[in-house]
């Protein structure tokens, strides 16, 4: 009996070896077989978006076509973390589309020089994980085959979108603001918002800017951040900058969904230092605002770095005084008084019922610049404006600044201009303040009537 | 006995048989799906459930053991394929094994005191739960949080860096197969009836002599083994290394699959795999964008309704469609 | 990064800030050590159960404008209802299964409130922006935050308070009766299935109190019980079944190595220490430092 079951499990494994040799042989076939029908199902996807005038699609004509595709929409794929965890930016990206889109096709007249082109936003869930959003490009590449993405926050998943975006030759302009997405050699990658080094670097530049200007010395910092990588990224340009002013300082990371931060408060109070730059989530904010308050230290001043926690509407409501005279770094800035940045941010209220954040702004200059770039490469390349090469070449070649565009006068710095690797040349940030309960815009062009708080009412030395 | 053994014979080859429809059908899913990527990948998402769901039921269907890690022998096979690749250009095909073979050290080096200290049933999910907190943590301290991107490297079959997603399909759907396979080979074996004797009753096992600490730490290690081996067909696949690969929620969510496809039924670990995954991922793309959560939610009420309802899982659906050929083959014959 | 020299005052100070951590951690435990120990439940969702208390803070504090700490007055008997219909819908259907369905079944309802959570309130962190406690009290080098004060004082009140009960009154013989042996509390004519739901409810209503005390400082997300879930099992664990002491004296450990993991090494490593305490107390007192059956 045992003779025989053992002939028979060798006979079964040999058997189901075979058979899984026969599977990979099958998928490696069907592979080499599918290569080339895949990639020309993907270019009748291209001309279906392109929608030619014509409505028999000619896919495999070598021949150029002289007379230029007449383009009736172009579909702008918008990859954003809807659900799990990062479902507030996603949401709110959405959002802000939306309402861009609406304006550029109802209020500008569409794409000019394509003909009143109208763009047509299709939206993709990035959900949680970089697969997820891999899934999500796969998903709206397959059945929309959009010649620019714009997406998706999270760094790990906007790597994951750009992994598909750059086989397919899809421009991807990306919201996601970890320094290492434009070092990674892509080559159709493209972003306006500031890297996340520069919002670190801002904070320390205000800070220092303030202590200038009111005659205060800083000789000791702590620089505390949340240890995503986005935070760490923050905080590494904090540090560089604090070490160039040669001022002190020491390091402390903490995961943002920590349940108490009674400890690391300690621990700055013993190290005292006379500023401290803080690079929050939005659940360890609440705690670290909270906490510090509760404890009663009082430094110099405490500048947040990186975007989201102290300033924004629903930190406030959930901190309350706690927030009080904290600032924040912004990759946006909504008070800036140019004509189109009032005029889209009292659009977005009213819409919605709230004040743009960071997240919608992102979108407001990204879309509006890719909007730029298809009007430049209409003129530039006439014949082929939406190809991907074409279009990258109009991205380069975009210098926009308040006075010739509404994506410049969106933009913190008024001026956006592409670096070969794709970031933009001249990012910057704006810091956010919390006087009175409401979020003000006190550098580097302070919001009119209002006057950054420097130093911190509530610090010994103020008095004095 | 004649009867008893043909009828063995019978069995395994009814089981020989499916197998091979599994494989066919698994190798013609692209085909069906049309070489659409966006179905492929989720094929291959799907496969990668399923894979997991039956290494999983080797300790946790046949050993009786509550174990949440799959994500921590997963993700360390995952990262030292990756880190192998990314950081030294060792091909994925060696890589793999030596991401497995350290899954495996692992499971033993915790294992072996585990078992030896009798830590069973919550103790041993709560214990196996932090091990993915621990390992996680471990691989923060190493590399912080920052992300490695594993490039785009020639040739494509050595770095196995594709474009596409049919190969990692393919990858995973075999690795599908093998792992049933074993589970199959270690059903028949000496190690499978002592591992349902364990399961049955610890004590009762230990009196007739099975030296339980080892069987069960083979299981264990058999487990690790397949897991990291998946990891490091999963890296290839995402191409994105970070610490958040050791998921704690991941463990949990293959333990429940395999519980709700009923425990020790490899057909029903698998089926389960990957209805849960379709919906999971079916619901996502409907309600979820519009309710944010509602898919999971869904998701968590129909493993109440299975749990409550149909303690046995899907296996007890198995089992009767499975009564109901062989009664009617039985009507014909 | 740098490393900070501890000065002993610092180290003084994290390890008074850990002892009030560990007694709040030791309440959040205290509901799970009775369920499980009365009525061998294996509840995944106990982290969730308080992330739901937290939200329910919210709401009532910031509705009716009430000092979060005393919302508990209110969240404690709906939450005690809310645990009764938990008990009669799911729980009493698993009862005596085995773990592993046990397990699903709260993974299940785990996913159920955390996305419930995710739909209603979004993804933002929610938090009371008023607290009577705002100012430290300061003890020599030792600065103490009040609203910690004042969770851990309650903490060890409620700890005490249902020691009382379980072992002064009818009721808590009742309980021990059947947590030892259900045939044999039966046969003495005690109504096994009312001392479960209550000892349900009571488990639950007492997550609410440590969410109403969690709210004055911190603040609600749906993820608040991936924090607490794992936490209070390891605290459980440890204490073994050995009664309420046993959970105090193991949250307290567990606070105080949290702390001192952050002076020392940095809050990454906080995890790490917790749970390889965890794993060793696991291996070497398989029983848990205080004894269990």
């Amino acid at each position: 009996m045992s003779l025989l079951t053992e002939a028979q499990t060798k006979t079964t494994a040999i058997i189901i070896v075979s058979v899984v040799i026969i599977a990979i042989i099958a998928g490696v076939a069907v592979y080499y077989a599918s290569q080339k029908p895949a990639q020309t199902v993907t270019v009748t996807q291209t001309q279906t978006v392109t929608k030619t005038a014509s409505p028999t699609t000619t896919t495999t004509s070598p021949t150029k076509t002289v007379t230029p595709p007449k383009i009736k929409e172009i579909k702008i794929g918008l990859i954003e973390p809807l659900t799990g965890a990062h479902a507030v930016f996603g949401q709110e990206a959405k959002e802000a589309a939306e309402l861009i889109i609406n304006v550029i096709n109802n209020e500008l007249g569409g794409i000019k020089n394509l003909g009143g082109a109208k763009l047509k936003l299709v939206v993709a869930d990035a959900g949680e994980t970089p697969e997820q959003a891999k899934l999500a490009a796969e998903k709206l590449v397959a059945q929309e085959h959009p010649p620019i993405i714009i997406g998706a926050y999270i760094s790990r998943m906007t790597a994951a979108v750009a992994e598909v975006t750059e086989r397919e030759k899809i421009i991807l302009v990306m919201d996601g603001l970890v320094d290492s997405l434009t070092e990674q050699g892509w080559k159709y990658v493209f972003r306006v918002a500031p890297k996340a080094s520069a919002h670190g670097k801002s904070a320390v530049d205000f800070v220092l800017d303030m202590a200038k200007k009111k005659n205060l010395t800083i000789k000791k910092a702590a620089v505390i951040h949340e240890d995503s990588i986005f935070g760490t990224y923050v905080a590494q340009g904090a540090e560089k900058e604090l070490a160039k002013y040669g001022i002190d300082y020491i390091v402390e990371a903490y995961p943002y969904d920590i349940s108490d931060v009674t400890p690391i408060v300690s621990k700055l109070m013993d190290y005292n230092p006379d500023i401290v730059i803080s690079v929050p989530y939005f659940h360890d904010a609440v705690l670290l605002a909270k906490t510090i308050k509760e404890m009663g230290f009082h430094p110099m001043f405490i500048a947040g770095a990186g975007g989201c926690g102290y300033t924004d509407p629903d930190s406030i409501k959930a901190a309350g005084e706690a927030v009080e005279w904290y600032t924040n770094t912004y990759s946006y800035n909504p008070a800036r008084p140019t004509e189109w940045n009032k005029k889209i941010v009292k659009m977005f209220e009213d819409k919605y019922g709230k004040l743009p954040t960071e997240a919608a702004g992102i979108i407001f200059y990204s879309l509006m610049t890719v909007k730029e770039a298809l009007e430049k490469a209409a003129v530039l390349h006439p014949e082929d404006p939406l190809n991907p090469d074409n279009l990258r070449d109009a991205f380069l070649s975009l210098d926009l600044t308040d006075n010739n565009s509404i994506a410049a006068q969106l933009y913190p710095t008024g001026h956006i201009k592409f670096a070969p690797n794709g970031d933009n040349i001249y990012a910057g940030t704006a810091v956010i303040q919390v006087i009175n309960g409401k979020p003000h815009v006190v550098w580097p062009d302070p919001e009119p009537g209002i006057q950054p708080v420097f130093p911190r009412p509530d610090w010994p030395g103020a008095k004095g | 006995m004649p009867g008893t053994l043909s009828k063995k014979l019978a069995l395994t080859k009814e089981r020989l048989y499916s197998l091979v429809g599994l494989a066919i059908i698994l190798a013609l899913v692209p085909v069906f799906l049309g070489f659409n990527f966006y179905y492929v990948l989720l094929a291959a998402d799907v496969m990668l459930a399923a894979s997991l769901v039956a290494a999983w039921n080797i300790i946790g269907g046949y050993a009786g053991q509550l174990d949440l890690a799959a994500s921590a022998y997963m993700a360390l096979g995952a990262v030292v394929t990756g880190h192998l690749l990314a950081n030294f250009g060792l091909t994925p095909w060696i890589g793999m094994f030596i991401g497995a073979g350290s899954a495996v050290a692992v499971a033993a080096l915790v294992g072996y005191p585990t078992f030896r200290f009798g830590i069973k049933e919550v103790w041993y999910a709560l214990l196996t739960s932090a091990l993915v907190v621990i390992m996680m943590r471990i691989y923060y301290l190493i590399y912080g949080s920052f992300e490695t991107y594993i490039p785009h490297m020639e040739p494509e079959w050595l770095y196995l860096t594709f474009r596409r997603y049919e190969v990692y399909y393919y990858m995973l759907a075999a690795m599908l197969v093998i792992i049933i396979w074993v589970n199959l080979k270690i059903k028949d074996s000496k190690l499978g009836y002592y591992l349902a004797a364990i399961r049955e009753d610890e004590l009762a096992a230990e009196a007739l002599g099975i030296d339980v600490r080892r069987y069960k730490l083979y299981a264990l290690m058999i487990y690790a083994l397949l897991a990291g081996l998946v990891g490091g067909i999963y890296i290839t696949l995402t191409g994105i290394l970070s610490f958040r690969l050791f998921d704690p929620w991941l463990g949990i969510v293959v333990a429940v699959m395999g519980i709700v496809g009923g425990l020790g039924s490899i057909s029903g670990a698998v089926l389960s795999a990957v209805i849960l995954r379709s919906i999971e991922e079916y619901l996502r793309g409907t309600i979820g964008a519009t309710y944010p959560g509602s898919h999971l939610l869904v998701y968590g009420l129909i493993i109440i309704l299975v749990g409550v309802l149909k303690p046995e899982g899907l296996a007890s659906f198995i089992d009767y469609f499975k009564k109901k050929i062989t009664r009617r083959g039985e009507e014909v014959g | 990064m740098q490393v900070i020299s501890v000065d002993p005052s610092l180290l003084v100070q994290n390890l008074v800030n850990g002892v009030f951590t560990g007694l709040l951690y030791s309440l959040v435990a205290l509901g799970l050590a009775l369920i499980f120990g009365v009525m061998d439940i294996i509840n995944f969702a106990h982290g969730d159960f308080v992330m739901v208390g937290a939200y329910l803070t919210y709401v009532i504090a910031t509705t009716f404008m009430i000092e979060p700490s005393l919302t508990a007055f209110i969240t404690m008997p709906i939450f005690f209802l809310l645990g009764i219909v938990i008990y009669k819908l799911i729980i009493e259907e698993v009862l005596g299964a085995e773990p592993l369905i046990q397990i699903a079944v709260t993974v299940g309802l785990l996913m159920v409130l955390r996305n419930l959570a995710l739909m209603i309130f979004h993804a933002e962190p929610r938090g009371v922006p008023f607290t009577i406690f705002t100012q430290p009290i300061v003890i020599g080098p030792i600065t103490i935050a009040s609203s910690r004060l004042a969770a851990g004082i309650v903490s060890l009140v409620a700890l005490w308070l249902i020691h009382v009960l379980l072992t002064k009154t009818k009721w808590g013989i009742a309980v021990r009766a059947t947590a030892d042996d259900r045939e044999v509390a039966e046969l003495m004519g005690i109504n096994v299935k009312r001392v479960y739901a209550v000892t349900f409810g009571l488990g639950t209503a007492l997550t609410a109190l440590a969410a109403a005390l969690i709210m004055t400082f911190s603040r609600a997300d749906p993820y608040l019980g991936l924090l607490y879930g794992l936490l209070s099992w390891v605290i459980v664990a440890m204490g073994g079944l050995g009664g309420v002491i046993g959970v105090l004296f193991s949250g307290l450990i567990i606070g105080v190595i949290e702390a001192l993991g952050i002076t020392f090494v940095g809050a990454g490593a906080r995890e790490l220490f917790i749970y390889l305490t965890f794993f060793f107390v696991l291996w070497f007192r398989p029983r848990g430092l205080f004894g269990r059956r």
